[in-house]
């Protein structure tokens, strides 16, 4: 009898320490729906050859997507969607510059379907050009944007569907969920001080002094600062929610509060660093403190991904013989 | 601090050489091997043996050092996170943000798990071997061979700056190895293990490393003990005509591959410990830790006359 209360409540704590169903729901599904949403939105002021109002639309879309990108796991779930991402977004992901080929696209009497055929000339890149430097008042113009909505659209509703379809497998491994939760959280991290940051603010190693604002994400549409926002937010969704048991809740169950109350410091500080950019300007003093900022961020990433190991103490006597 | 010294914790921490399941496992290994070798029964059972000057001396300095290294040792030792970080921040600086993917959760654990047990074996045998082929290095690791008897506690007859030797390869090879697989592959690494420790020192812990110091004279055969070292092995590395030779920890490999592998075949009597007239240089604990120094001294001493 002793033997089965010992077994149980090892399973049940077990089970308490899990990333559990009320935050897969509440962020993983509840992001990707709310980016389904915007991405349904805009497709309807565009059909309706609204720009301005799909301009606005378009912002949402990039804040409801960074959410999405920020914690993408469902690579790590199931390999077929490791590329998923990038035929929503190609910022750092792709080299060629797409702007040429699509003006090239718009001048010719291709028939669309065949004219568009790459997956870099159906992403969120894609579409911010044509929104912001096109006239959707024009059918071809306005047929492309339609185009790269719905691609978008479709790939974010395959996002859902895979995400629902391993919704098991993600819940039933604490130990991989959270794996693959710190490491989104930590690429994230890095992507966002070096290429979202640094490269702009002329800080990074590649561009280190050379600062330059049109290097940031969506210079043309004005919404690079949204888009750090809205990473930045969902770091606080997954590290510092009240609303359900969070990563942050489940480290402090394993006795890191430390590394986790550093890491929710360094994320406020960040956040807070965010909002002081004016005018999506990020040279000088407050680019440099919001790289800091996340430099520091991504660190006690690492930090609490080094605690978690607990490597220290898997070792036998330090001593020799 | 002071809460941290505690003797007791090294029979309690799965992490400790005389962790109570490795040290009961010895036991049990030792008992099977004197009832199939009733001639070793005599000296193993002895009190001679288990009291001797050298075994008190033993006893007495583990005491010591257990409270030495939390004051002195561990304040001052950088630690393998540090590393960590370091190597990581190196890789990403140089390398940008690199994931190698395609690999599954079970084979990352399976490659760190592995590296991290291989990195620390073969580090051990290089440090081991400095600290017999470098002079003055030679004069802190006499502490260990002065040792007339063994025990399991003659594991710790070392000197405070061999611990820190020790300790610093430790936070250097294990930083190394995590430092370069989280840069591959962020969290998802992790480690194979029993009670917190590399399943692989813990399986190699509970087949009898208790016994390397000891006076069970267990070998594991000429095949085997190319692969892996045993504790007759070691006690042959313990022995005068012999002490240049067996330096690795759980493997022998490298002992093999690098030419300084003794096998147990042929071996009989063994004559522990050092040079017959150093040998009164290490009667206690004062001798065992400034002696080393003095003798230092006194040869830089002499090569600047």
């Amino acid at each position: 009898m002793k033997k089965i209360i010992i077994v149980l409540s090892l399973f049940l704590s077990i089970n308490a320490s899990a990333v559990n169903k009320d935050f897969f729901d509440n962020v993983i599904i509840a992001n990707v729906n709310q980016s389904i949403d915007s991405s349904t939105n805009l497709i309807i002021l565009i059909e309706q050859g609204d720009q301005q109002a799909a301009k606005i639309s378009f912002s949402n879309l990039v804040r409801d997507w960074k959410k999405v990108e920020a914690t993408y796991l469902l690579g790590d779930l199931n390999e077929n969607y490791l590329d998923t991402p990038r035929y929503i977004d190609i910022f750092h992901g792709n080299n060629e510059d797409i702007k040429p080929q699509l003006d090239l696209i718009i001048e010719s009497d291709d028939d669309l379907s065949y004219a568009i055929y790459k997956h870099s000339h159906k992403t969120i890149n894609a579409l911010e050009y044509i929104l912001f430097s096109k006239d959707i008042s024009t059918p071809r113009v306005k047929a492309i944007a339609l185009i790269m909505a719905k691609s978008i659209s479709s790939y974010l509703t395959e996002i859902l569907d895979g995400y629902q379809t391993h919704q098991t497998q993600f819940l039933k491994n604490e130990q991989y969920a959270s794996a693959i939760l710190l490491n989104a959280l930590v690429a994230g991290t890095y992507k966002l001080k070096e290429w979202r940051i640094g490269d702009v603010a002329g800080l990074s190693k590649k561009y280190k002094g050379e600062p330059n604002n049109h290097r940031a994400e969506y210079a043309l549409s004005g919404n690079s600062i949204l888009a750090i926002k809205s990473i930045l937010a969902t770091h606080q969704q997954v590290i510092n929610s009240n609303k359900y048991k969070d990563f942050g809740d489940i480290a402090r169950e394993f006795g890191a509060n430390k590394e986790i109350d550093t890491a929710i410091r360094n994320l406020k500080k960040s956040i807070a660093s965010a909002n002081k950019i004016q005018d999506e300007n990020f040279v000088g003093i407050q680019g440099q403190a919001l790289y800091n900022a996340t430099n520091a961020l991504m660190k006690s990433y690492y930090i609490s991904l080094m605690d978690r190991l607990g490597f220290v103490s898997k070792v036998l006597d330090a001593d020799g013989d | 601090m002071l809460t941290e010294i505690n003797p007791l914790e090294y029979l309690l921490s799965p992490n400790k050489r005389i962790y109570w399941i490795f040290l009961l496992s010895s036991l049990l290994i030792a008992l099977a091997y004197l009832w199939i070798n009733p001639r070793d029964r005599r000296i193993n059972f002895s009190k001679k043996l288990w009291l001797h000057p050298s075994a008190m001396l033993d006893y007495g300095y583990f005491v010591f050092m257990a409270i030495f290294k939390v004051l002195v040792i561990l304040p001052i030792l950088f630690g393998a996170k540090e590393v960590t970080l370091w190597v990581n921040s190196a890789l990403l600086d140089q390398y940008g943000f690199t994931r190698l993917e395609g690999f599954s959760y079970t084979q990352i654990m399976l490659m760190f798990t592995i590296s991290l047990f291989l990195i620390s074996d073969f580090t051990r045998y290089w440090l081991h071997r400095f600290l017999h082929a470098v002079p003055w290095l030679w004069e802190f690791h006499k502490v260990h061979h002065s040792a007339k008897v063994l025990n399991p506690l003659t594991f710790y007859r070392v000197h405070p700056v061999e611990s820190l030797l020790f300790g610093l390869r430790y936070s250097l090879s294990i930083g190394l190895i995590t430092g370069v697989f989280i840069f591959l592959f962020g969290a998802l690494i992790d480690i194979y293990d029993i009670l917190g420790v590399n399943i692989l020192a813990f399986v190699f812990s509970i087949i009898g490393s208790n016994l390397r110091h000891s006076h069970i004279r267990l070998g594991f055969g000429e095949k085997f003990e190319k692969f892996l070292i045993s504790p007759f092995q070691h006690q042959i590395h313990h022995s005068k005509h012999h002490v240049d030779t067996n330096f690795g920890g759980f493997l022998a490999i490298w002992d093999w591959i690098f030419g300084t592998l003794t096998l147990s075949k042929g071996v009989e009597r063994l004559k522990l410990g050092i040079k017959t007239d150093e040998m009164k240089n290490f009667r206690n604990i004062r001798n065992l830790l400034f002696f080393p120094i003095f003798s230092i001294f006194n040869k830089l001493k002499c090569l600047f006359k």
